[in-house]
């Protein structure tokens, strides 16, 4: 809302204060000042004395200016549009103007094509006051030179009222703040509460109210007005604050409304075809609004209505045909009270909003619509002539306003936590326009929003301001949470998949129904992806129900990028519903390689490309107490494999690891082998958080034996690997492959074989073994290998 | 013979003095103190020499064998020494490194993380809670009215069963306290959605950080001196705080933090960034009829609740210009971050 600085000097003495001033009182009461539009000091009215040809250029003039200061100035000025005379605005040396842009230049003396120039004589579009001008801004010939530009056109300010403030949406509703805040008194009443116009309930031929979403309406009919041109105070008044002078009854209007907060309306009487009925509308009933478009009404919007059709829309905008014309004699002045709700819900529908909604919306003063009615009655009557009917026609009652609120000030001084003194309490909430009375707050009837104690001691907060308010540290000691333990856990997965060289993404938990088929989480257990009912786009419809989608889509615009070597990982949420729709959220964990192993360097001018293995020594890495990977048929990945842990009927699975299928690689612009893995955090954390005891050191010497041996193709390493975990032979501690060899070509190794060789370690915890003990195990075992594998030794 | 041991001494000691190589040191030490060395050969000659003499000329073999094992262990010394300054002479120690992968943590997490580590100093722990949401959390418990515009279907995101992706952290309040009595002092961290177009200053999911605390006698004070803290362990000692009024349908009063900060070399100014305020009577009133028991009574606890945007803080904490950088996840974006 706009709210301009003279206009609230009506009301409240603010000159002490500079504008830098006004605006911290503002925000200090909890009114946020979006901008202040002002203009700059140095800058002021002149008056042209002379004006000569320049010498030495043809577009220019030489002007001799009065600036007030008793003598004459002298400006180089190439506009043409101003007369001998003429007040207009000058800059003198100092200040300091817009550019645009953001940008600013200060006015200088100096010399324009060799003639001095010692300031520069502005247009409207120079100060800011319009978009386009022509020529210099011809001011009034009634101001003084010398007088500042910023009393010519006073601050305006930009204010954000929050919408439990409804009452500060009008100047005097700002001003009653300030002079609170300001310890000033007003200058004229605080509210319109009183009015001494009688008011005579309306028969139901004149009013009729037909809905409980206006549960008061008035109306005063105002004979013989003359429609026209408002008074040139009124006009720069709407004018200062972004309004358009339309005729001195709509300027009238508008001018109550920013002046008190109570939206009104003028209709011409002569087009209402019989008296008022406040209804709701029928459903498709159409309403042509003042706007010139046309409205499809739903049953449930508010109408004011003749005996005929609709002639305006409850609180939120008037109608075309009924409104005041030059032609306009009599006029029906309406002041109503609608309910927020009512025109909220129309407003929205609709997609009009307008001054009036907006504040009908937010609360308006049910008791100040007889007293508004009435000034905007004596303004019509000055501006435009005519007589006003005696009484005031009203139909429903504006009720009786807030109750009064009983505050313990014990109560107030516990939740601030200030010893704020009886009588400053007092002092608060008297300077609002409470009023105290048989212990208990009389509330202003603006103030919508005092309702209970706590309201009351939100204002005294407000009003002491937090600077007087101790900063104590008081607390209580806390346990740590599941949260927390979750939060620690992933925290050193983080660190530890950062010093392995992967960097974290954090990608939008939104994606496409496209990127569905990159998924590894979801498909199963007939769980299926969750999507919006109101989705901004297709890119963004889903919810993921996996991380690996978004970590493609990065890699992808990565390469694209230029930076094709990654490690990627990312930790979070994802989404999936069950088959009855119900939604779970868990916590993932993903990671994506591909790329070269290591910058070329030069060590290593051809490093490698990441492999299956890479991924494989990462997962390891952040699971130390082991994991596997048992190899899964899966469409969505080759080498598909299930992450588990733990074996046999103790494995748990806890997700899924692989290479994205090449040609889906490829047209992500991804082309080494990208390999992805994804697994479910609570339930990593569950096996990976087991609780770790000590185990005694061996304190004898094992005896280790090589073994190379012919192995079939089919068989793979986890096969021999399982093997050896469940063969039963107490000294055998361990079988590490150390060498694994393939020749396609047949040439060094029988077709349909392959070469692997472990070291296997035999060790007794409680002696040294005999090398007889050794070569027995060692025996039984490599027979056990030949009969289970058909593997020849080398 | 005593001379004789001399003249050995003597050479050996011109012959070790003249080495330049470690086989020509063993050559010599086997030419003069091998099985067939020289002062071995001498030392032979013991049996031959007259009883009374035996003394002087023993203690003489021994000075020798003494000087000249002496000798060549000192050679030897400086001849290692001499090698293993050859055997490194070669290297540059100025050629780049061999490589390690080096990787690194998010802007967000960096940021996430020391808001977290200074507020579980302060005693809180975390809290957490679905993204997707019932409007009874996200709005009905949080005292927000039923025709608010933050419910509108253009503001916030549903699904067809008419639940919705939390628009804010604060559902996380109700959700701790429907579950646990008071006092509670925790903090939410976690994701929010709002139906913004994606822009330099919007994302359509952002990251929040809510706090609640709930006890006896939790004051605006209390509230001013924790978030006064938190702020000033993050951005420093002497880091400004403000407090300005504002208005949350769940807090009440309510306020808006601002802080004195120097962003991007520009001269210091206010910023916004967090929200706060004491929780409003009628988000007690909501939880204790969830609960149905009077835990959360409002004339007998009250509680102050703040919430900030953790991407925002990452922007101003790292002068990050645009918050789509933030879901880029450009890896030369990202490598900034290293720590």
């Amino acid at each position: 809302m706009n709210v301009s600085l003279q206009w609230l000097g009506d009301h409240v003495d603010l000159s002490e204060y500079s504008i830098q001033q006004l605006d911290e009182l503002l925000t200090f009461a909890g009114i946020e000042v979006e901008g202040v539009e002002s203009l700059p000091g140095h800058l002021v009215v002149a008056q042209v004395l002379s004006s000569e040809k320049h010498p030495d250029a043809e577009k220019l003039s030489v002007c001799q200016v009065d600036d007030g200061s008793g003598k004459p100035r002298q400006i180089v000025c190439g506009a043409k549009n101003y007369r001998i005379g003429d007040k207009v605005p000058l800059a003198l040396p100092g200040c300091i103007l817009d550019a645009g842009g953001g940008k600013t230049f200060e006015i200088r003396e100096g010399k324009l094509r060799g003639v001095d120039s010692l300031g520069m004589m502005c247009s409207a579009k120079e100060l800011g006051l319009a978009e386009e001008s022509d020529g210099l801004l011809i001011l009034s010939p009634d101001l003084k030179p010398g007088t500042p530009m910023a009393e010519v056109y006073p601050a305006v300010f930009e204010l954000e009222i929050t919408p439990n403030r409804p009452d500060c949406l009008s100047h005097l509703g700002v001003a009653r703040e300030l002079a609170a805040l300001a310890k000033k008194p007003l200058k004229g009443r605080a509210h319109y509460g009183k009015a001494k116009t009688p008011v005579r309930p309306a028969t139901s031929d004149e009013v009729r109210i037909e809905s409980d979403a206006c549960p008061y309406y008035t109306a005063r009919i105002l004979r013989s007005v003359k429609v026209g041109e408002s008074p040139d105070w009124l006009k720069q008044k709407l004018e200062s604050i972004g309004l358009r002078p339309i005729n001195n009854l709509v300027d009238i209007t508008n001018y109550v409304l920013m002046e008190t907060g109570q939206p009104l309306h003028v209709f011409d009487l002569a087009k209402l075809d019989g008296g008022i009925v406040v209804r709701e509308a029928a459903e498709g009933e159409t309403f042509l609004a003042l706007d010139g478009k046309e409205y499809t009404l739903a049953s449930g919007d508010l109408v004011i209505a003749d005996s005929k059709k609709a002639v305006a829309l409850g609180g939120v905008m008037g109608g075309e045909d009924s409104g005041v014309t030059e032609a306009t004699t009599d006029v029906l002045l309406e002041a109503a009270w609608f309910h927020p709700q009512s025109v909220r819900r129309t407003a929205r529908r609709l997609g009009l909003h307008s001054d009036s909604s907006y504040r009908f919306e937010r609360g308006v003063d049910p008791l100040q619509v007889a007293g508004v009615s009435e000034f905007a009655t004596r303004w019509i009557l000055e501006l435009a002539g005519g007589k006003a009917d005696d009484e005031l026609l009203a139909a429903g009652t504006p009720g009786t306003g807030p109750s009064p609120v009983a505050l313990d000030n014990d109560a107030c001084r516990r939740l601030i936590g200030a010893e704020i003194p009886d009588t400053e309490i007092d002092g608060i909430l008297t300077s609002l326009g409470l009023e105290k009375r048989d212990g208990a707050w009389r509330i202003p009837s603006y103030r919508l929003d005092l309702l209970r104690p706590v309201d009351l001691i939100e204002e005294v907060a407000r009003v002491y301001g937090l600077d007087g308010v101790p900063s104590t540290t008081m607390a209580t000691f806390s346990s740590a949470s599941k949260a927390d333990e979750s939060y620690d856990f992933l925290r050193s997965l983080q660190d530890r998949l950062a010093s392995l060289g992967f960097h974290e993404t954090r990608n939008l938990k939104l994606i496409s129904g496209t990127q569905l088929a990159d998924d590894l989480a979801t498909n199963h257990r007939g769980m299926s992806p969750v999507r919006l009912k109101n989705p901004l786009n297709d890119e963004q419809d889903h919810l993921r129900p996996g991380i690996v989608p978004g970590l493609l889509a990065s890699a992808s615009r990565n390469v694209r990028f230029g930076n094709s070597d990654l490690r990627l990982f990312e930790a979070g949420r994802v989404f999936v519903a069950t088959p009855k729709g119900e939604e779970i959220e868990h916590e993932h964990l993903a990671l994506l390689m591909s790329g070269a192993h290591l910058p070329r360097n030069w060590t290593d001018n051809k490093p490698r490309n990441l492999d299956i293995h890479d991924l494989r020594g990462a997962l390891e890495a952040i699971c130390p107490n082991g994991l596997n990977l048992v190899p899964v048929t899966d469409g969505r990945l080759l080498c598909a494999c299930s992450i588990e842990i733990g074996t046999g009927r103790k494995a748990v699975k806890i997700g899924m690891a692989g290479i994205v299928p090449p040609a889906r690689a490829r047209a992500l612009d991804l082309e080494a082998p990208v390999l992805v893995a994804e697994m479910n955090l609570k339930k990593l954390m569950s096996v990976a958080a087991a609780e770790i005891t000590h185990g005694d050191l061996p304190k004898f010497p094992g005896s280790s034996r090589d073994v190379a041996m012919l192995v079939p193709n089919e068989r793979s390493a986890g096969d021999l690997a399982a093997f050896f975990e469940s063969y039963e032979e107490p000294l055998l501690v361990s079988a590490e492959l150390f060498d694994v060899f393939t020749d396609p070509t047949g040439v060094k190794l029988a077709p349909g074989k392959k070469s692997l060789a472990y070291t296997l370690l035999y060790r007794a915890p409680e002696r040294t073994l005999e090398a007889r003990e050794v070569e027995e195990a060692h025996g039984k075992l490599l027979n056990s290998l030949r009969q289970t594998f058909a593997v020849e030794f080398r | 013979m005593l001379a004789q041991l001399d003249t050995i001494q003597t050479e050996a000691l011109a012959a070790i003095a003249a080495i330049t190589d470690e086989a020509s040191l063993e050559e010599a030490r086997i030419a003069f103190l091998g099985k067939k060395g020289r002062l071995t050969a001498a030392a032979a000659g013991m049996r031959e020499v007259p009883a009374d003499q035996k003394k002087d000329v023993g203690q003489k073999l021994n000075e020798v064998r003494d000087a000249i094992t002496s000798a060549l262990e000192v050679t030897g010394a400086a001849l290692l020494a001499k090698r293993d300054a050859a055997a490194f002479a070669s290297i540059d120690p100025t050629l780049p490194a061999r490589p390690l992968p080096k990787g690194g943590l998010h802007p967000l997490t960096l940021v996430l993380d020391e808001a977290v580590n200074v507020l579980r100093r302060m005693g809180f722990a975390l809290a957490e809670g679905p993204e997707i949401e019932t409007e009874w959390y996200c709005f009905d418990a949080l005292n927000t009215p039923p025709d608010h515009p933050a419910r509108n279907e253009s503001d916030t995101f549903y699904f067809e069963n008419g639940k919705l992706l939390r628009t804010h952290t604060s559902s996380v309040q109700i959700r701790t306290m429907e579950k646990e009595a008071p006092p509670v002092r925790i903090i939410a961290p976690g994701s929010a959605f709002r139906r913004d177009e994606i822009d330099a200053t919007h994302l359509s999911a952002f990251h929040q950080l809510e706090g609640l605390y709930v006890d006896k006698r939790v004051t605006l004070a209390d509230l001013k001196g924790t978030l006064e803290y938190f702020f000033r362990e993050i951005f420093g000692s002497k880091t400004e705080v403000r407090f300005r009024p504002h208005f949350f349908p769940f807090t009440e009063p309510s306020f808006e933090v601002d802080l004195k900060l120097q962003v991007s070399g520009r001269a210091a100014r206010w910023v916004e960034i967090a929200g706060c305020g004491m929780v409003d009577p009628a988000v007690f009133a909501e939880v204790g009829q969830k609960r149905g028991d009077a835990a959360y009574d409002p004339d007998k606890v009250t509680g102050f609740a703040f919430g900030m945007g953790l991407d925002r803080l990452a922007m101003i904490l790292y002068g990050i210009p645009d918050l789509r950088l933030l879901i880029e996840n450009d890896v030369r974006f990202l490598q900034q971050f290293r720590s």
